[in-house]
C-alpha cells in the first residue's frame, strides 16, 4: 500500500517536472533522476515509433531549427494540370529542406553526454543522437534545449538533435547511402547470454548497414568496458571486407576518441568505478568492383 | 475436414501441389501421377501420447527448440484444434500466444520452388524449419536427395541464376546460402564443431573461441550481479560446450546478409555490370568477354516495409540500396519477366501493389488494390488488404501480373504496360479463397492458370474444388476443377487452426496500440 502511494507520487512528479520542462523559456538542465528507463529495450519487437518511409521525407527542421531554408512558398514546381493525381503519391510532401545533412550519428546515444561534448569540436556538422528508449531520449531532448538557451549567445548546441528510433531496424528509413561520415556505438548493451548475441548492435549482418550509410572513408567508433564484447566487436568487424581496423596511433591522435572515453555517462561511471575501457575504431572502405 | 491444396508448383509439363504435408503431382491434363508423403506423419501417429511435439524428423538435425505445449497436447490436439481455439478465444498478448499450442506446429508445405530446368524440386516444411530437395524426372516422380533443417525458420527462399545455389530467408532476419545439391565429398558429421564449414568471401559468424566468462568482475558491480556472474562461470561453461556442438547445422551454409526483422520475401535480380567502374582490371574482363557482364542482386522484403537489395555472392555484404516506400508489411515481390528485370513489383499489407526500379531504388508507380478488392468484398468488407501473391507470366503478348489477397475470393489481373504502369484488367471472381496460382503451358497467347484455393462451403454442405484449372475463352473464363483426392487428406485438422496456417499474412501486420 504504502509502496504503491510512494510509487505513485514518485511518477506525479517525474510528470510534474518533465511537463515543467517542456514549458518554453526554461534553460536550466534536466534531472537525470526524473527521466531513469529500465536499461534494456528489445529492438525486436514493434516500438510505437514514428520513422519516414524514405529519408527524402524526413522532416529534419524541427531538429534543426537554424538550418532551415527559408523557401519562399513551396512552389519549386508549378502546379500543372499535365501531371495526374496519382504522381502526388510518388513524391509526397516534401518536408522543410535543411542546407546541411547530417554527418555523425551515434547510435545509443543514452543521455547524451558524447552529442553535448562532441558539438561544439565540430559545429560545422550536424550530429544526431539515436535512442530506443521514450525518457532517455526526452532527456536529451530537454537538455539539448536548456544548453541552446542557456549559450544562446554563442549559438552553441545548434548542430545536436536527438530522435528515438530503433536503428537496428530503421536506420536507413533515415540515412541514405554514403550520407554519414562517424558513427559513435558507445558503450552497447552487451547481452551476455549466447541466445541474445542477435541482439547486439554489431554484427556482421548488421554492419552492411553501418557501411551503406557511411562514406568510404567515414570511421565507426566503438568502445566498451566490457572485453568480451569489444572482443566480438573486432571480430566482427575485421570479418566484415567493407571495414578495416585504424591503427592505435593514428586513434589515439583522433581527438574523438579522447571524448568518447571520458565524456559519455558510461565512460564517467566506468571511470568511477575503475574499470577498463576498450576502444576501436574502423574506417569504411570503398566497395570493390562489381 | 479435408485438407485444401494451398500451393502449386508448375514443373515443364508438371504441376505440383502441396496439400497439407503431402506434395502431389499432375500430369498437364491434371491426372494425378503420384504423391510425396511427410515422412514423420506415421511416427507422429504411433506417438499420440507424446507431450513433446516431435519438431525433428530427421536424425541430423539439430534437437528442435523446446515449446511448451499443454499438458495432453501434442497430438492430440490434431482432432481438438478446433475446441481448443474457440474455448480461449483469442490470446490477449504475446505470451497468452506462446502457451498456446501453437497452431503451425504441424510440417504443412510452406513453400514449393523449381529450378528453371524443372529437374529439381524444393519445399519448405514450416515447423521443422526443414528444406527439401526433390530430384524429378520430369514425369513426375519425386525422389527425395536432401532434408536440411535450418536454424531457423525459412520463410521464402529462391535460386541463383545458375540454379546450383539455394538462398534461404528466415524468420530471424538472415539469409542463408546452400548449395542445391551438397557436394558428395564433404563429411558434414565429422566437421568439428567449432569450425562451421561455411566460408565464403562474405564475413560469417566468426567462430566462438572456447568459451570464458563474459564479465568481469571489474565490469558488473552489484552484489546480485557479482553472484550471478559467479554461477555463470560455473554452470555456462558446460553448457554452452554443448550447445555449440548441438545448434549448428550439419551441412554447408553461409551467412549472406541479415535484416533485424522478419524476412518475407526474396528474389534474384540481374542488371549489367557497372561502366562507370574505374577498375581496369574489371574493364578488361568485361572486353574479354565480348558481351556486357551481367551482375546479380539479392532483394530481400521484410515486415519493417524494406526492400534491400543487396550484391549476389561473394559480395553479398555490399548493400547497393534499398527501395522504400512501403507503409506497412511487404509480403511479396516479383521481378518483371520478359526482358524486363530491371521492374520489381511489391506487394504487402499497403493498398497499393509498388513497381520499383530496384536498381536505383526509384518508385515509379503504385496499382490500386484495395479498390478492386472492394469490388468483391463490398465497400465496407474491406478496409485493408494483405496481398498474398504477385504472379507475373507472359499474357497476350505483353506481361500480365496475377495477384492474390487474403481471404478474398477472386484473382485479380494486372497488366504490367510499356511506359512501367501497372494496370488493372480484370477481377475474375473463384469460388473459394485463392491460396497460389500458377500457370501452365507455353503454346497460345495466354497460358492456362492453376489455382489453389480454400474452398467455401455451399449451404447445402457441398465445398467448391481446391484446385482449379482457368481458362481465357473469348466468352469469359472457363473453370475445370481438378480431380479430388479427397483420399489425400485423411487427417483431421481443425477449421480455426487450418485458416490460422494459410491465412499467415494478415498477421504481418504491426498493432497499433502495442508500444
Amino acid at each position: 500500500m504504502g509502496g504503491d502511494k510512494i510509487k505513485k507520487d514518485r511518477r506525479q512528479k517525474r510528470e510534474d517536472y518533465r511537463a515543467a520542462m517542456r514549458q518554453e523559456g526554461i534553460s536550466e538542465l534536466p534531472r537525470k533522476k526524473f527521466y531513469r528507463q529500465r536499461a534494456h529495450a528489445n529492438p525486436f519487437s514493434d516500438h510505437q515509433l514514428i520513422y519516414p518511409p524514405h529519408p527524402d521525407q524526413m522532416d529534419w527542421s524541427s531538429l534543426y531549427p537554424d538550418y532551415v531554408i527559408d523557401e519562399p512558398h513551396h512552389q519549386e514546381s508549378p502546379p500543372s494540370s499535365e501531371v495526374p493525381p496519382d504522381n502526388s503519391e510518388l513524391a509526397p510532401l516534401k518536408p522543410k529542406r535543411i542546407s546541411k545533412d547530417v554527418e555523425v550519428a551515434d547510435i545509443g546515444c543514452g543521455f547524451g553526454g558524447l552529442l553535448v561534448a562532441l558539438a561544439p569540436t565540430m559545429p560545422d556538422k550536424l550530429i544526431l543522437g539515436l535512442e530506443i528508449r521514450v525518457s532517455v531520449t526526452q532527456f536529451v531532448e530537454d537538455r539539448i534545449k536548456a544548453l541552446r538557451a542557456q549559450n544562446q549567445d554563442a549559438r552553441l548546441y545548434r548542430n545536436v538533435g536527438v530522435l528515438r528510433a530503433n536503428t537496428m531496424k530503421f536506420l536507413p528509413n533515415f540515412f541514405r547511402k554514403g550520407q554519414l561520415t562517424k558513427v559513435f556505438i558507445c558503450f552497447p548493451d552487451p547481452h551476455f547470454k549466447a541466445r541474445k548475441h542477435k541482439q547486439r548492435i554489431v554484427s556482421t549482418t548488421l554492419n552492411s548497414e553501418y557501411a551503406y550509410v557511411l562514406r568510404p572513408g567515414g570511421i565507426v567508433y566503438t568502445i566498451t568496458d566490457v572485453l568480451d564484447l569489444h572482443e566480438w566487436i573486432v571480430q566482427h568487424f575485421d570479418a566484415h571486407p567493407s571495414f578495416e581496423r585504424i591503427g592505435e596511433e593514428e586513434q589515439e591522435a583522433d581527438p574523438c576518441v579522447g571524448i568518447m572515453r571520458t565524456e559519455t555517462e558510461e565512460g564517467k561511471k566506468v571511470e568511477r568505478h575503475k574499470g577498463q575501457k576498450y576502444v576501436a575504431l574502423y574506417r569504411r572502405l570503398e566497395d570493390p568492383a562489381w | 475436414m479435408i485438407l485444401p491444396f494451398h500451393l502449386v508448383k508448375v514443373c515443364g509439363d508438371i504441376v505440383f501441389a502441396a496439400q497439407g504435408c503431402d506434395i502431389h503431382s499432375f500430369s498437364s491434363s491434371l491426372r494425378h501421377i503420384s504423391t510425396w508423403k511427410y515422412p514423420a506423419l506415421k511416427a507422429d501417429e504411433s506417438n499420440g501420447a507424446s507431450k513433446e511435439t516431435q519438431d525433428s524428423p530427421a536424425p541430423e538435425e539439430p534437437p528442435a527448440k523446446r515449446r511448451r505445449v499443454e499438458p495432453g497436447a501434442g497430438s492430440e490436439t490434431v482432432t481438438n484444434g478446433e475446441e481448443a481455439a474457440s474455448e480461449n478465444g483469442r490470446p490477449k498478448s504475446k505470451k497468452a500466444a506462446q502457451y498456446d499450442v501453437p497452431a503451425n506446429e504441424r510440417p504443412f508445405v510452406q513453400g514449393l520452388y523449381a529450378t528453371t530446368d524443372g529437374r529439381h524440386l524444393i519445399a519448405i516444411t514450416g515447423s521443422d524449419k526443414t528444406i527439401w530437395v526433390f530430384e524429378h524426372d520430369g514425369a513426375g516422380n519425386l525422389k527425395q536427395l536432401s532434408q536440411r533443417a535450418m536454424p531457423k525458420r525459412p520463410c521464402s527462399l529462391t535460386l541463383t541464376r545458375d540454379n546450383r545455389t539455394i538462398l534461404s530467408a528466415d524468420k530471424f532476419g538472415d539469409v542463408y546460402a546452400l548449395p542445391l545439391l551438397p557436394s558428395t565429398t564433404a563429411t558434414p558429421s565429422s566437421a568439428p564443431a567449432t569450425q562451421p564449414p561455411s566460408r565464403s568471401s562474405t564475413p560469417s559468424t566468426p567462430a566462438s573461441a572456447p568459451f570464458k566468462p563474459q564479465a568481469t568482475e571489474l565490469t558488473v558491480h552489484t552484489k546480485r550481479n557479482l553472484k550471478a556472474l559467479e554461477n555463470q562461470k560455473i554452470s555456462l561453461d558446460r553448457k554452452a560446450r554443448q550447445e555449440q556442438a548441438s545448434q549448428r547445422p550439419q551441412f554447408e551454409h553461409t551467412l549472406l546478409l541479415g535484416h533485424v526483422s522478419m524476412l518475407t520475401a526474396i528474389c534474384v535480380g540481374t542488371a549489367p555490370a557497372r561502366t562507370t567502374s574505374g577498375d581496369a582490371a574489371a574493364g578488361q574482363e568485361r572486353e574479354q568477354e565480348g558481351s556486357p557482364k551481367v551482375r546479380e542482386y539479392i532483394i530481400t522484403a521484410d515486415r519493417d516495409e524494406h526492400i534491400r537489395v543487396s550484391r549476389s555472392m561473394p559480395q553479398a555484404h555490399v548493400i547497393e540500396g534499398f527501395c522504400l516506400g512501403h507503409e506497412d508489411f511487404v509480403s511479396r515481390l516479383c521481378v518483371a519477366p520478359g526482358g524486363r528485370e530491371e521492374l520489381l513489383i511489391s506487394g504487402g499489407g499497403d493498398d497499393y501493389l509498388f513497381v520499383w526500379d530496384w536498381v536505383r531504388g526509384q518508385l515509379l508507380g503504385k496499382a490500386g488494390v484495395l479498390e478492386h478488392v472492394k469490388g468483391v468484398a463490398g465497400e465496407e468488407g474491406a478496409t485493408k488488404v494483405a496481398v498474398t501473391r504477385v504472379f507475373p507470366c507472359r499474357w497476350e503478348g505483353g506481361v500480365g501480373v496475377f495477384v492474390v489477397v487474403e481471404r478474398v475470393p477472386a484473382l485479380f489481373r494486372y497488366e504490367l504496360l510499356k511506359d512501367n504502369t501497372l494496370q488493372h484488367r480484370e477481377t475474375i471472381p473463384i469460388p473459394g479463397n485463392p491460396l497460389d496460382v500458377d500457370a501452365l503451358g507455353t503454346s497460345g497467347i495466354s497460358p492456362r492458370l492453376l489455382v489453389a484455393a480454400y474452398p467455401s462451403t455451399s449451404s447445402e454442405g457441398s465445398s467448391s474444388p481446391s484446385l482449379i484449372a482457368l481458362d481465357k475463352e473469348e466468352a469469359g473464363w472457363r473453370q475445370t476443377p481438378v480431380e479430388d483426392l479427397s483420399a489425400g487428406g485423411g487427417y483431421n485438422i481443425g477449421e480455426i487452426e487450418l485458416q490460422k496456417i494459410l491465412y499467415s499474412t494478415e498477421s504481418l501486420r504491426k498493432l497499433s496500440d502495442f508500444d
